[in-house]
């Protein structure tokens, strides 16, 4: 219980800080809203209008900066996160993250779930055969792929299935422009084709970790001695192989999963970039590329508190399935 | 348009460049009736269109934002009014900067300007709908500029504030603007650039209180077309039929959808799915033109790409004439356009009167006679001596730019090249674009690389941007457009005696303030920035061309896209 209420502690204690930092680091940065605009607008409008206008939509340069982060740590928490004062000038924060968010957990999402399940197994199989035909020639293989950066990868796919083909699949987007969202079959299948390149892109550039870390635990456990005793009892091969190796092999590598679970809200911004992809990534590199604060503010504060549950439920897994962690915590 | 920076994807050349390239503005004051200063306008509206054409077909535009859409139309938004003027919402007179300043009727059927130039009365357009079918009337126009000053975040040209506006009413069919001086440059913003807006609902509760930040969602305007419906990916918009112009516009429908980056953007282009290209593609001819013949591009500069020395005495080196006449002169203009700029922006000239667009400003003869119609690399180099430079005691200087904008990056290191032969040791540093904002208007470079990007139907928009001291600040302060610092009283009364006087002297004045282009090298101008525009012939006929000038081609215009949108037609539905 100790151990849970500190975990807690901490939880609360780094969130404030994340916060804090949140609200400060981009009041640090060059720029300010609006020189950001003033150079948007190419500098045709009057200043004194532009600046006016930036105070109607809640931008206060003028107030007294601690006033303005007591009010931010009470925006952020009932959820007023502001209108943006970037490039999407005029439009609700939340309306921007919530027109966003579906797409990023979708993408992402779906796609770090997959390539940790076909990873973890295609990792496990190969450790099993390792000196074997797919050993000798997967894992070489995915050591170039997830070295490859995301954005290359994504434009030899577009390149390859897309130009060469004659728009075989679609390059940009997350649907036809021109198609209204709606619950049919044929919208779906337009959404799930959109998606075929980019979710490529992030599984291949990313499934090469899943499977290397896999593999190396999947041999380390072989080697152990209950491995040993489980074969001298006759038990099948796949009983094996998954009960006794792959279960205990996968403990390391469900608390990095936990984690990228965590960093799947913050998207992935290249991959949305060159897709054209309106997810949350896109949105932050907007934001910062036009010291957008409200948006800013709005997205590190979802991005600290994914990760920073995500890691909390990693510690509270770790400490149910492994006692060690839990004794040393109340000790 | 936008503006974008090249992440990663401009390794492979599929991605774009430079929001920079992007510019096409207007701004500041002036006067637009160059040859016309009567103010006597056809009252046929759309005098180009020769014929008539059936309704039918899509555009799609390409036009890159960088943003997914918002959904809102309020004119006076910044971020938004590029989707909503010319659109939806309309000018009294569109002045087409591209055809010496050209005028068709709008809103307003005619205009009479009063003594002196210090009011104007225009004739109201009769049997003109709001798209919800309300009659417009003069009172919506009077209600227009009253609003602005009731609202000053919404006065974005600072009609009241900087122009003299004292007060606009209506009379029947009439409205009249009183100002306090000579407002004739200002004919371009309130004429052109302002949208009039419906008075029954610009004066509901929930819009009155907020017309600055009211959302506009699902505007009513007297435009050619109507929103319907919009989302995050795409706005749709569908010919409006209550339109004044009856048959028009032919188009039925445009697709314009919010493009993140130029490059997928640009492939669009490139496959045919767009038809209406509007930022700039790296290697156009492989990448765009070889693709069909149907595909073109035609896009006419509006304003100089320049080098800004500063000129305060506390940066000696780049204060003094002598060394910003030899950087001038050793620059190779033509290369900086064909290697940095691909041939797609032509080469500027010292005077900062952008040819062929300001034919008629531009004194050949004096360029010639000042030594800078060509690279002249001996007198560069025998300035830089004059200065005391000389290759064993090289001048160093850093020129600051925007990070991402590689077509100047490209650009700079030939000038580099160019510098380094007459002992000028140039050192080109990268900025985030935050930074370079911030050093550029304050004051903070030896040399800066940037795109003015304002102007207007003649050089006087931009280069009183760019010279008037009016538009400066001292060192440290921010400067709102004369970031080189320079002032020159002799300029300013140039520009001063521009709004009072005719058409001719006009031009005049402009000869005159190029020529102190050519005596202190208060910029260097390096080439023109253009309206990027690609445009696909395959249904779609009616495009602006050099041979049809009709308005500024870039979708990102406004209200020119309006124009351009009542002149397309679908071939297939003919």
């Amino acid at each position: 219980m100790r151990y849970v209420v500190r975990r807690l502690g901490f939880f609360a204690l780094t969130l404030w800080v994340a916060l804090t930092l949140n609200f400060f680091i981009p009041r640090f940065m060059p720029g300010n809203p609006l020189d950001a605009l003033r150079a948007r607008t190419h500098d045709r409008l009057s200043p004194a209008a532009l600046e006016q206008m930036l105070t109607s939509y809640g931008f206060k340069p003028h107030q007294n900066i601690f006033v303005q982060y007591l009010e931010y740590l009470r925006n952020m928490f009932t959820g007023h996160w502001g209108i943006s004062i970037g490039a999407t000038l005029g439009e609700p924060v939340s309306t921007i993250v919530w027109q966003a968010l579906p797409w990023t957990l979708g993408l992402v999402g779906v796609t770090t779930v997959l390539a940790f399940l076909l990873g973890s197994l295609i990792g496990v199989v190969a450790a099993w055969r390792r000196g074997g035909r797919l050993d000798s020639v997967l894992p070489p293989v995915f050591v170039v792929t997830s070295a490859l950066p995301y954005f290359w990868v994504g434009l030899m796919l577009i390149l390859v299935f897309s130009v060469w083909t004659h728009g075989w699949l679609p390059s940009d987007f997350n649907y036809d422009p021109d198609l209204l969202p709606e619950f049919s079959l044929g919208f779906i299948e337009n959404v799930l084709k959109h998606a075929v390149l980019p979710a490529a892109t992030i599984l291949i550039a990313s499934i090469g970790a899943w499977i290397l870390t896999m593999r190396n635990n999947m041999i380390t456990t072989l080697a152990e001695d209950y491995v040993r005793m489980g074969r001298a009892k006759g038990l099948s091969n796949s009983r094996i192989m998954t009960d006794y190796a792959a279960r205990n092999a996968m403990l390391p590598n469900l608390s990095g999963f936990a984690m990228s679970l965590g960093f799947v809200i913050t998207g992935s911004i290249l991959v949305e970039y060159v897709f054209n992809y309106p997810g949350l990534g896109y949105q932050l590199y907007n934001a910062v590329q036009n010291t957008d604060y409200p948006l800013m503010q709005a997205l590190f504060m979802l991005f600290t508190v994914a990760v920073l549950v995500a890691l909390l439920v990693c510690d509270f897994a770790i400490a149910w399935l492994d006692p060690r962690v839990r004794a040393t915590g109340s000790r | 348009m936008r503006r974008t920076k090249t992440i990663a994807a401009a390794v492979v050349s599929l991605s774009l460049l430079a929001a920079a390239c992007t510019s096409a503005t207007k701004k500041a004051t002036s006067s637009s009736a160059a040859n016309n200063p009567s103010g006597s306008v056809s009252t046929q509206p759309g005098s180009t269109a020769k014929a008539s054409h059936k309704q039918g077909g899509t555009v799609t535009i390409v036009n890159v934002q960088g943003q997914t859409w918002s959904c809102q139309f309020n004119p006076f938004n910044p971020a938004v009014y590029a989707e909503s003027l010319g659109f939806v919402y309309e000018p009294l007179v569109f002045v087409n900067l591209l055809n010496n300043a050209a005028e068709t009727p709008m809103l307003a059927s005619s205009y009479t300007w009063g003594p002196d130039k210090k009011s104007i009365t225009f004739t109201i357009r009769d049997g003109v709908k709001w798209s919800d079918g309300q009659p417009f009337s003069a009172d919506d126009v009077a209600f227009t500029f009253n609003l602005m000053k009731r609202v000053p975040a919404t006065d974005l040209y600072s009609l009241w504030t900087g122009a003299g506006l004292q007060t606009v009413t209506a009379t029947g069919n009439k409205v009249l603007l009183s100002f306090a001086k000579p407002a004739q440059p200002y004919f371009w913003y309130f004429a052109d650039q302002v949208g009039i807006v419906p008075q029954h609902i610009w004066t509901t509760a929930a819009v009155a209180a907020h017309p600055d930040t009211w959302a506009d969602a699902n505007p009513v305007g007297t435009g050619p077309f109507k929103v319907s419906p919009c989302g995050p990916n795409n706005i749709q918009y569908v010919a409006n039929p209550n339109y004044w112009q009856a048959g028009k516009p032919y188009i039925q429908k445009i697709v314009y959808p919010g493009y993140l980056d130029n490059g997928p953007g640009n492939r669009d282009l490139a496959s045919g799915k767009g038809q209406w290209g509007s930022q700039f593609i790296p290697n156009i001819k492989q990448f765009y033109l070889s693709k069909s013949p149907d595909n073109h591009t035609w896009s006419p500069p509006v304003t100089n790409v320049e080098i800004f020395p500063n000129l305060d005495p506390s940066h000696p080196q780049t204060s003094k004439l002598a060394v910003r006449q030899a950087i001038s002169m050793a620059i190779d203009r033509n290369k900086v356009s064909q290697i940095g700029e691909d041939g797609q922006q032509p080469p500027a000239n010292q005077t900062g009167i952008i040819l062929p667009t300001f034919n008629m400003y531009y004194d050949a003869s004096a360029v010639a006679a000042a030594g800078y119609d060509k690279p002249n690399v001996d007198k560069a180099k025998s300035l830089m001596a004059s200065a005391g430079y000389s290759p064993s005691n090289p001048l160093k200087l850093t020129i600051i730019t925007i990070t991402g904008y590689t077509d100047w990056d490209a650009s700079l290191a030939v000038i580099k090249q160019n510098l380094a032969s007459i002992g000028i040791d140039l050192t080109v540093q990268d900025l985030a674009q935050q930074t370079f904002n911030s050093r550029l208007y304050t004051g903070d470079f030896d040399l800066a690389y940037y795109g003015e990007p304002t102007s207007g139907p003649s050089p006087y928009y931009e280069l009183r941007q760019i010279l008037y001291s009016k538009n400066t600040a001292p060192i440290g302060k921010s400067a709102s457009t004369n970031y080189e610092r320079y002032i020159n009283p002799a300029v300013d009364a140039l520009f001063d005696q521009y709004p009072s006087a005719d058409s001719a002297t006009q031009v005049s004045l402009i000869k005159q303030i190029g020529q102190a282009m050519l005596n202190d090298v208060p910029i260097i101008p390096t080439t023109e920035s253009v309206d990027w525009f690609q445009y696909n012939t395959k249904d779609i006929a009616g495009w602006p061309t050099p041979a049809d000038p009709y308005a500024q081609p870039a979708a990102f215009n406004f209200p020119d896209a309006g124009q351009v949108l009542l002149h397309l037609y679908s071939k297939s539905a003919q």
